[in-house]
């Protein structure tokens, strides 16, 4: 073991900037790097070690190791290296491994392997499993344990969600943070200063939580462009935290004001983790190059300075894995730290006081020059002059431990350069055979193992293969892929390969394994992984080939459907369902007229979900079952019969008590149909019997009265009877029209607050029956109906009391300039002055004609009627809805197509009535027996002659030319109405 | 009070997720799980008269166009697809246009108010609301999106029935063509919003807020003239809140109607606009009516045997669960039968007294 070093760079640097500076493409320079190289103070090498996640415990003596199949301890600070080993039953990567923070449980461990964590207790000399939390339907990500409360701990899942978990209650999780997005959640982090805050990332995102409100999250941070690799929190500022992306970028947030970074570190490469340190003002950082040449790339950076790291730490040969701090109990001011590269050795650092101290904000600027013994520590580079010794480094091939000292990266800040950059290691990743396994390990752990059909047998990210066993169709294929170094690159599509166990003909092996590998290109293609999209088309290909045999057309569906580009993406992601909402089981809709449909179903499928820890109904689809359902819906083009949706992935995946359950869903659902139209009271038979006869009001509203006490709506008969007196004349020789014309406030008060009560109370029906009872009355003999009859109507509303000369209509502009005419007409001849006094005298109280109702009502009362009138369409009882309808002052529907006009022969003024009122002639005359028309009328569109209808039918059925003309007018006509449509 | 007219065995393989009459009460459509949609006699039990195929998906939800437009039912699946289907009679069914235009589930659709046209709205798991009008002379469909109405998704949709010209201007034909169309939607962001379309496009008119969990349905209760809105919406929350507005829809109050035991899904008003139907996770249905005082009072129908759903084995207890809960309906309705009142509101009590005997 080497002692802490520190290497001058200053002419190593120079040299390479001679060379590079010879092919021109950086500026010299002189040599002035500002940080230190440092090598590891201790190193363990365990060559037989393939663990893939490590964590060091609360005293800092135990490191644990945690591989396929076996956890291992080893102890630091004793020299002997030797790892305790200890063999569990797993055929699956262990993904993360967390010894517990809190000194209560410091002997406490928690180890992620696929969808479940294992709480580990480390006895005296053998682990003990104390609880399995289960409750994540894939493969978890990460897990924090919470920093003040030693039974708390949360874990993150590819499924998306993220399971806050109390070691008391260990069945359940204690709280389930649900994202909803597209994206599993890939790094989860507890809050290290309050504890009650926690982020969660999705891809580029960050969900920040509070665990005192679990429904959703209190903020979102759009962190970074792609994936998040790491998440840490702040130990001093509760706010803060930093995030580490595949972006290149490490950047530091507050989450009170998430818009923005407050600092961006930015790196060449993926950045791996980034973590504070513990003490002091500084952040660790892994990067993880693009192509993986076996630099290491470890660097210490201050918070307050983004642009240089301040250390980096030399000797890994390669990737590292991940790193944890160990704590040094007894000094406050020294950390150390511990890593666990590919490489297969654990190694120790030391951040000592000075590198502490260059951390802190003013140091950072004043140190460097003002102590002495610091300067020697500090290899002097110019900023600018860091690229062209990356590019030394990237041109000299060969990667050694000793080399490593050179291999710091640096930070890339001009553009050109990153890209010259790129392009040689492009280069390099091609004559390399030693490939970074991280892009195949995170395309392992997004792999849904609980695909329908397929079995994992193996998944090596190491050696580069994986092995599933596929069982459908009748058929069983043993497959194994091979995966090249420069997977998933265009044109590195993974080997597939069918093994021995294989129950298929060579012919059909040929077929499928020209479907997979089919597949694998398209996606491949586009340097995208392929794997799941090759499993999910074999399995379709194979269910096609047994549906050909027994003569099945129309697989060919699912195919189709598979390769359409649309939908590949949401195969790979099933998780689309997370924000689909849970389906129905129960239902009920009313219809237009009254009419109730319900059904409900008994919920088996409740039971079966392994995901719902609460009484209640789940709110996503995807609680049904993990994986997608979409990929299945797609894929099976011909469903079992007697399988329910819902629980054929149960079937399938072989659980024989989950069968019965699907019987247990007796027959098939059942609508019942209800009539409910007297709950909103009305009565289709009622509306039938109702009469509306105005000869004499007060009679009809005794036989509507009648009408109710027959169909047991005694509620009813008192408001009729009301109704009755409301039309009886209280003075004897009062006239009926006298009565509704005049006084009687009571009357139409009372009238108006029954039907608003009606209206109001959701009975339309009666409302709809009393607002046109009273509201005209056709009948009468008086003088005054017959003026009143005579006025049109726009006439009628504009009249006011107060003024001798008429106001002009200003509101109904087309036909004002007429009411102009007519009123001078009217003034100027026929009215007395008594009939104008009548007149005003019947407009004073706001009265409608012959109504009782109040103008200002009117509008309101049509709308009833509409409504009623619809609910009446609605029964088909159409002549009733007439009725109904002609008490509406409603205009007609404007005219659509083509409308003949005729024109006045003597103002020459189109008309739409019979007659021309100012010139007082009719407008039309029948072209056959030239009398004027009055009713129906027709005319030929091209030459305009026409006239009653009866005549023109009848001459039509002898003749094909105009009576007048000889024009063709049937042909014509029929020629212009196609032409218009 | 309410009368059971059929029971009708759907014969669907898979569960059921939406009903719905047609506008005359003759055609039930029915659709599934299995990807089928089937229509049935509304009053004779027999065997389907039709099955509609075309969803490589569960159907969520159907919808029935107003019968000037023909026999027109649209449905909606989780192959995020839309099918209008139209009929010349009922066994003979056509897809009439299909819209494939969402990137995810489709969750809901409606047609809205005749006054429009054709004109359907769809929901999607995508976030994104299409509005579909038809332009009936020439059967060419056109497709307004918005996008983004609610993050993570929309689940239900409704529209605001065509609104009554203001009664104080004048009333033809030009104010009733420029009628606001307006839209309610309700998301997996907790939110209800209101949408109004204005010059071809839609905009956010109001924001509801007091869910605290996915929305799961919306209504807007249908108008018969009354100058004012109501909106119900259902949430994963187990709350259903009914929103109302005054006449302008400027300003909304909202109060629950009821904290059920489970998740509510779904939603409907009855033609009046009075009655409110209400089903959830627990998949027992009440109906509900506003009382004078403003109050939601359950309605008990006829002894709970009438329109009481179907309860599956595992719960044994909900039965006595709506029982306690009628009670309490009972207790609720119990103040508001005494008081003086005058002769109208005499009568009107009458007719509540009959509804709970």
């Amino acid at each position: 073991m080497p002692p802490t070093e520190t290497l001058r760079l200053g002419e190593r640097g120079g040299a390479a900037a001679g060379s590079v500076g010879g092919a021109g493409i950086a500026g010299g320079g002189g040599p002035e790097q500002t940080y230190i190289i440092r090598q590891s103070n201790k190193c363990y090498e365990h060559r037989d070690s393939q663990a893939t996640a490590m964590s060091v415990d609360y005293s800092g003596q135990w490191v644990l190791l945690a591989g396929r199949g076996y956890l291992a301890l080893q102890r630091l600070g004793q020299d002997d290296g030797s790892l305790r080993r200890h063999e569990r039953q797993s055929k699956y990567e262990v993904s993360v491994a967390e010894f517990a923070i809190c000194p209560s449980r410091k002997e406490y461990c928690a180890i992620a392997t696929s969808q479940n964590i294992d709480i580990v207790r480390w006895g005296t000399s053998e682990p003990i499993y104390e609880n399995s939390l289960r409750g994540h339907t894939r493969t978890v990500t990460d897990i924090d344990w919470h920093g003040k409360d030693p039974n708390l701990l949360v874990s993150c899942s590819i499924d998306t969600f993220s399971h806050i978990w109390d070691l008391r209650e260990p069945r359940k999780p204690a709280l389930s943070l649900n994202a909803v997005c597209m994206s599993g959640a890939t790094q989860v982090g507890f809050n290290r200063v309050s504890g009650n805050l926690l982020a969660a990332a999705h891809d580029g995102d960050l969900r920040i939580w509070d665990i005192r409100k679990g429904s959703c999250p209190t903020h979102y941070i759009t962190a970074h462009l792609n994936r998040v690799h790491g998440i840490n929190w702040s130990h001093k500022r509760e706010t803060c935290l930093a995030t580490a992306s595949q972006d290149g970028t490490v950047k530091y947030f507050d989450v009170c004001n998430p818009r923005r970074a407050e600092k961006i570190i930015t790196t060449m490469s993926p950045v791996w983790r980034a973590r504070y340190t513990p003490i002091g003002n500084g952040l660790v950082s892994i990067v993880v190059p693009h192509l993986g040449r076996g630099e290491n790339s470890l660097l210490l950076w201050s918070n307050s300075k983004q642009t240089d790291p301040i250390c980096s730490f030399v000797g890994h040969t390669d990737v590292i894995l991940d790193f944890a701090w160990r704590p040094n109990r007894e000094s406050s001011t020294e950390i150390e730290l511990v890593t666990w590269s590919r490489d297969r050795t654990l190694r120790v650092w030391k951040i000592d006081d000075h590198m502490l101290k260059l951390c802190e904000p003013a140091a950072e600027e004043e140190e460097p020059r003002f102590e002495p013994d610091l300067s020697e520590l500090r290899v002097p580079t110019p900023p600018e002059f860091l690229h062209p010794r990356t590019l030394m480094v990237a041109g000299s091939l060969p990667i050694s431990t000793g080399d490593g000292a050179c291999n710091t990266l640096p930070m890339a800040r001009s553009p050109s350069f990153g890209g010259y950059c790129r392009r040689e290691e492009s280069h390099i990743a091609r004559s390399l055979t030693d490939q970074p396994t991280c892009s195949l390990h995170h395309e392992f752990s997004l792999l849904n193992t609980n695909m329908p059909h397929v079995e994992v047998d193996m998944l090596d990210a190491i050696k580069r293969y994986a092995c599933f066993r596929i069982c459908a169709g009748g058929h069983t294929v043993i497959l194994q892929v091979n995966f090249a170094t420069s997977y998933p690159s265009p044109s590195a599509p993974p080997e597939f390969q069918l093994c021995q166990g294989t129950t298929l003909s060579s012919e059909v092996s040929g077929i499928l394994l020209k479907v997979l590998r089919c597949n694998a290109l398209q996606r491949v293609k586009k340097s995208r992984t392929c794997l799941e999209q090759c499993l999910r088309a074999l399995v379709a290909a194979m269910k096609k080939k047994v549906a050909a045999v027994g003569g099945g057309g129309g697989a060919d569906r699912s195919q189709l459907l598979l390769q359409s580009p649309r939908l590949e993406g949401a195969l790979s992601s099933a998780l689309h369902d997370a924000c689909i909402p849970y389906p129905r089981t129960s239902g009920v809709h009313f219809n237009a007229i009254g009419m109730l449909t319900t059904f409900a179903q008994p919920v088996n499928n409740k039971r079966l979900t392994l995901r719902q820890h609460s009484a209640l109904t789940p709110r996503t689809l995807s609680a049904i079952n993990g994986s997608g359902l979409l990929g299945n819906v797609m894929a099976t083009a011909q469903r079992d019969a007697n399988a329910s949706f819902y629980l054929q992935e149960r079937m399938i995946s072989g659980k024989p008590g989950k069968q019965r359950a699907i019987r247990q869903m007796n027959g098939s659902p059942v609508v019942h149909v209800y009539d409910a139209s007297s709950l909103l009271h009305i009565s289709r038979n009622m509306a039938r019997e109702f009469s509306l006869d105005k000869l004499n009001i007060a009679e009809t509203c005794r036989r509507n009265g009648e009408i109710c006490r027959q169909h047991g709506r005694l509620d009813l008969v008192p408001v009729w009877l009301l109704a009755e007196l409301i039309a009886t004349p209280q003075v004897r020789h009062e006239t009926l029209n006298e009565l509704l014309f005049y006084k009687d406030p009571f009357k139409k008060s009372l009238l108006e607050s029954l039907i608003m009560h009606y209206a109001g109370s959701g009975d339309i029906q009666t409302a709809v029956l009393l607002a046109c009872l009273f509201d005209k009355c056709p009948t009468g003999g008086g003088a005054l109906m017959d003026i009143a009859s005579r006025l049109p109507p726009q006439l009628n509303a504009q009249i006011s009391p107060y003024h001798t000369v008429l106001p002009l209509d200003v509101k109904s502009s087309s036909s004002s300039p007429n009411t102009w005419q007519q009123l001078k007409q009217l003034r100027s001849n026929s009215w007395s002055d008594s009939l104008d006094l009548e007149v005003k005298h019947l407009q004073s109280d706001g009265y409608a004609p012959c109504s009782l109702i109040r103008r200002a009502k009117v509008p309101l009362f049509d709308q009833f009627k509409r409504a009623y009138a619809e609910i009446l369409f609605g029964w088909q009882l159409l002549s009733k809805r007439a009725l109904i309808l002609k008490h509406t002052q409603n205009t007609p529907p404007p005219v659509q197509g083509v409308e003949f006009v005729t024109e006045c022969g003597t103002c020459a003024k189109p008309k739409r009535t019979p007659k021309c009122e100012p010139c007082k002639r009719p407008v039309l005359f029948c072209v056959l027996c030239r009398l004027p028309v009055r009713g129906v009328a027709n005319a030929c569109l091209a030459c305009g002659h026409g006239g009653h209808m009866d005549h023109m039918m009848q001459w039509f059925e002898k003749h094909t030319v105009c009576a007048t003309c000889g024009c063709k007018c049937l042909e014509r006509t029929s020629e212009l109405l196609a032409l218009l449509n | 009070m309410v009368s059971l007219l059929q029971e009708i065995d759907t014969e669907h393989e898979d569960m059921v997720h939406h009903a719905a009459l047609d506008f005359y009460g003759l055609l039930l459509a029915t659709c599934s799980s299995d990807g089928s949609v089937r229509i049935f006699h509304s009053r004779k039990n027999n065997k389907a008269l039709a099955e509609l195929k075309g969803h490589q998906g569960p159907v969520w939800q159907v919808a029935w166009a107003h019968p000037k437009f023909g026999n027109i039912l649209a449905s909606c699946s989780y192959d995020r697809k839309v099918i209008v289907w139209k009929s010349t009679t009922p066994r003979d069914w056509t897809k009439l246009y299909e819209y494939s235009n969402h990137d995810s589930s489709v969750n809901s659709v409606d047609f809205g108010p005749s006054e429009y046209g054709l004109v359907l709205a769809c929901a999607s798991s995508d976030g994104s609301i299409s509005v579909l009008t038809c332009n009936t002379d020439y059967g060419v469909w056109d497709a307004k999106k918005i996008p983004n109405a609610h993050t993570i998704g929309v689940n239900a949709i409704s529209w605001c029935p065509a609104q009554a010209p203001d009664p104080a201007f004048d009333q033809r034909v030009t104010t009733r063509s420029t009628a606001v169309k307006r839209l309610v939607s309700g998301g997996c962001d907790n939110l209800v919003k209101i949408w109004r379309e204005e010059n071809d496009r839609w905009v956010e008119e109001q924001r509801l807020e007091a869910h605290s969990d996915w929305v799961r349905d919306v209504a807007w209760a249908p108008s018969i003239g009354l100058h004012r809105s109501q909106i119900a919406t259902a949430s994963q929350d187990r709350h259903v809140i009914v929103w109302s507005s005054n006449a302008d829809l400027t300003q909304w109050t909202s109060s629950v109607l009821h904290t059920f035991d489970d998740a509510v899904w779904s939603v409907s008003w009855s033609t009046t606009g009075n009655i409110l139907a209400v089903t959830g996770g627990d998949n027992n249905v009440t109906l509900w009516k506003e009382n004078t005082e403003g109050q939601w009072i359950r309605i008990n129908y006829e002894s709970g045997t009438a329109i009481q759903s179907k309860q599956s084995s595992h719960h044994p207890h909900s039965h006595s669960q709506q029982q306690t809960q009628q009670q309490q309906s009972h207790q609720q309705q119990a103040p508001s039968h005494p008081g003086p009142s005058s002769d109208s509101e005499h009568s009107s009590n009458l007719s509540n007294s009959q509804l709970s005997n």
